[in-house]
């Protein structure tokens, strides 16, 4: 009950902060930034923390969703919402059919040709210029257009698209959690062999969490171009991927809130907290070290432990 | 034609001594303590850093630079190894996700000291010319092959006849059965890993003068290398030396037939196209029991 009261007054405050915080353009910018960086997240957290899939590539599938996007809005001239659709689609058609290449591996194998993909995906990205425009980025991506006299245009209403979007990704997640779809995802991260013996037909399974992960990563993308009105190789990395999985280890892998505290503590933190910004990641990279060695349940894991402790 | 054959043949030794280099580290490791290490290449970059600051700012010899570099990236891979590797023993998830961890510290910590920017080495052995046949090449390129010639060299002795080389064999042959028969595994871990980053030290140093030092140089060697691995099969250590040569000699010829832009890609198609039809590679020793 305590969870859900908590979770209505976040809520509520996060669709206030426009209003309560209207001479502060930084903070809705950074606000925005945070649910761009935990739409991913949450497609990771799927595949990483419910399943157990280590994917090093994960950005790369955002790529697929943005360029997707880019093409399709400033070179076929598409509204808007259908090329964000179509984006999101190729993204988990894609994710799909590279999914099923890599979930003929397991353990480090198949952390390693997820690497590969991802490298060949960015070097596709940024080299391929007749369609990506190369390295130099896909310049003159339109803001989003108005739906229903409602335009996105001004910062605060992005803020109000941006985080809409990541609602709808924090309840697909939270709905697979639930369902029985997510329960066999979790049987196969304790026990693949367990599961498969009970019928259950792990690389369908695998591959359609594969497919949803980067689907939603592919929204992310998508919003995450739109936003920046460019689309660059760089935010589709190979370091971006690391940094995806930093945010869904440092929330806490496996739990509902986990990408979004995780996003908040990368993205967010930082900005206020000025840290120089040459030791940010120095900082986020011995934090992920010391999560791995001490607490493996990531932020959530310490808060719920904590929690725990208060109410006893 | 057949001199740009030749001459990209050399380029590729070249660059495929470093891989080797890389790769002989990881499966060295990988061998004993069962971590892929994807912090290694990284590794590779702050030796060549150090080789840089002993090189630019101490002693001015290269050759002591490359051993201090050793010797400090050695000391660096045995901490790593007591600080997070062996706690993590077991639970490949965390560590490669520690691994990931240490990349980002790593490499923006080199950032924060030395600047984004690539540094220069200037040995003479890049700017003298030898020639072979009509080409001529940098006596750098000669050394950095003939370097990691010998140095395998010297491991396959050592490997093969040495007591200690023999004990590394064979905890990564049966761990349980090495500890059965006496082998201290925790001191083969660690000093498999203090001799996997001196030689990701020797790579970064060899190659420092000539492709510049930058704090994203070892990403792709640390790729490249885990191609070579995969290609000469996991596990096997003569598998990663002809590995991480075969790789490059491939990407540097493709360029002949290629845009150059596509190259890193072709290490790439290799290893996931290897894995799919050739999961054991040349060598094949899957260690223990990767299906």
């Amino acid at each position: 009950m305590a969870s859900r009261i908590a979770l209505v007054v976040v809520l509520l405050l996060l669709f206030a902060v426009p209003a309560l915080a209207q001479q502060q353009p930084y903070l809705l910018h950074v606000l925005i930034l945070c649910c761009l960086y935990a739409i991913p997240a949450v497609g990771l957290n799927l595949m990483l923390g419910y399943t157990g899939l280590v994917s090093l590539g994960h950005m790369a599938f955002a790529g697929i969703g943005a360029y997707t996007f880019a093409v399709l809005m400033v070179d076929a001239k598409m509204p808007f919402w259908l090329a964000l659709v179509l984006g999101v689609l190729a993204a988990g058609a894609g994710g799909a059919a590279i999914g099923a290449v890599c979930l003929r591996f397991r353990t480090h194998f198949f952390m390693i040709v997820t690497l590969a993909f991802g490298l060949m995906l960015f070097s596709v990205m940024n080299n391929w210029d007749d369609v990506t425009r190369g390295a130099a980025g896909f310049p003159g991506i339109p803001r989003p257009a108005p739906l229903g006299g409602f335009s996105f245009g001004p910062l605060q209403n992005f803020y109000y698209l941006a985080l809409g979007a990541a609602l709808v990704a924090f309840a697909v997640q939270w709905r697979v959690a639930r369902s029985g779809f997510g329960r066999v995802l979790m049987a196969l991260r304790q026990d693949e062999r367990l599961a498969r013996a009970k019928g259950v037909n792990a690389m369908l399974y695998k591959t359609a969490v594969f497919a949803l992960g980067s689907a939603i990563a592919g929204l992310g993308g998508v919003l995450h171009v739109s936003f920046l009105r460019v689309a660059a190789p760089a935010t589709f990395s190979l370091a971006e991927s690391i940094n995806a999985v930093l945010i869904v280890i440092v929330g806490g892998a496996g739990s509902l809130a986990g990408p979004a505290l995780g996003a908040l503590v990368f993205v967010g933190l930082p900005e206020y907290l000025r840290v120089a910004s040459e030791w940010r990641l120095v900082v986020f990279g011995v934090l992920l070290v010391l999560i791995m060695l001490f607490a493996p349940q990531g932020l959530s894991g310490l808060i719920e432990s904590a929690w725990r402790r208060v109410r006893r | 034609m057949l001199s740009a054959i030749l001459e990209q043949t050399i380029n590729g030794l070249m660059a495929g001594s470093v891989y080797v280099l890389v790769a002989l580290g990881m499966v060295l490791i990988y061998g004993v303590m069962h971590v892929l290490n994807f912090a290694h290449g990284v590794l590779l970059m702050v030796g060549a850093y150090v080789c840089h600051f002993f090189f630019t700012r101490v002693t001015g010899s290269y050759v002591l630079s490359i051993a201090l570099a050793i010797i400090v990236l050695c000391l660096l891979g045995i901490a790593l190894e007591r600080a997070v590797f062996r706690p993590l023993q077991g639970n490949l998830r965390n560590q490669v996700i520690a691994s990931l961890g240490l990349i980002l510290a790593i490499e923006h910590l080199v950032i924060a000291v030395w600047g984004p920017n690539a540094l220069q080495m200037k040995v003479p052995a890049t700017s003298a010319l030898v020639a072979v046949g009509e080409l001529r090449f940098p006596v750098q390129h000669l050394l950095v092959i003939g370097v990691t010639l010998v140095v395998v060299a010297i491991l396959f002795v050592f490997l093969k006849t040495s007591k200690f080389g023999t004990a590394i064999r064979a905890t990564s042959q049966d761990r349980q059965a090495a500890m059965v028969v006496g082998i201290p595994v925790e001191r083969i871990d660690w000093i498999t890993f203090g001799l996997g980053t001196a030689l990701a030290a020797l790579g970064g140093a060899l190659i420092g003068p000539l492709f510049l030092v930058f704090p994203q140089m070892g990403d792709a060697p640390m790729v490249k290398g885990l191609a070579g691995i995969l290609l000469g099969g996991m596990g096997s250590v003569p598998g990663a030396v002809i590995g991480g040569f075969i790789i490059g000699v491939a990407e540097s010829l493709s360029t002949l037939f290629m845009p150059t832009d596509y190259r890193d890609s072709v290490a790439f198609a290799i290893m996931v196209l290897i894995l799919l039809v050739w999961p054991r590679g040349l060598f094949g020793v899957r260690v223990r029991g990767e299906d």
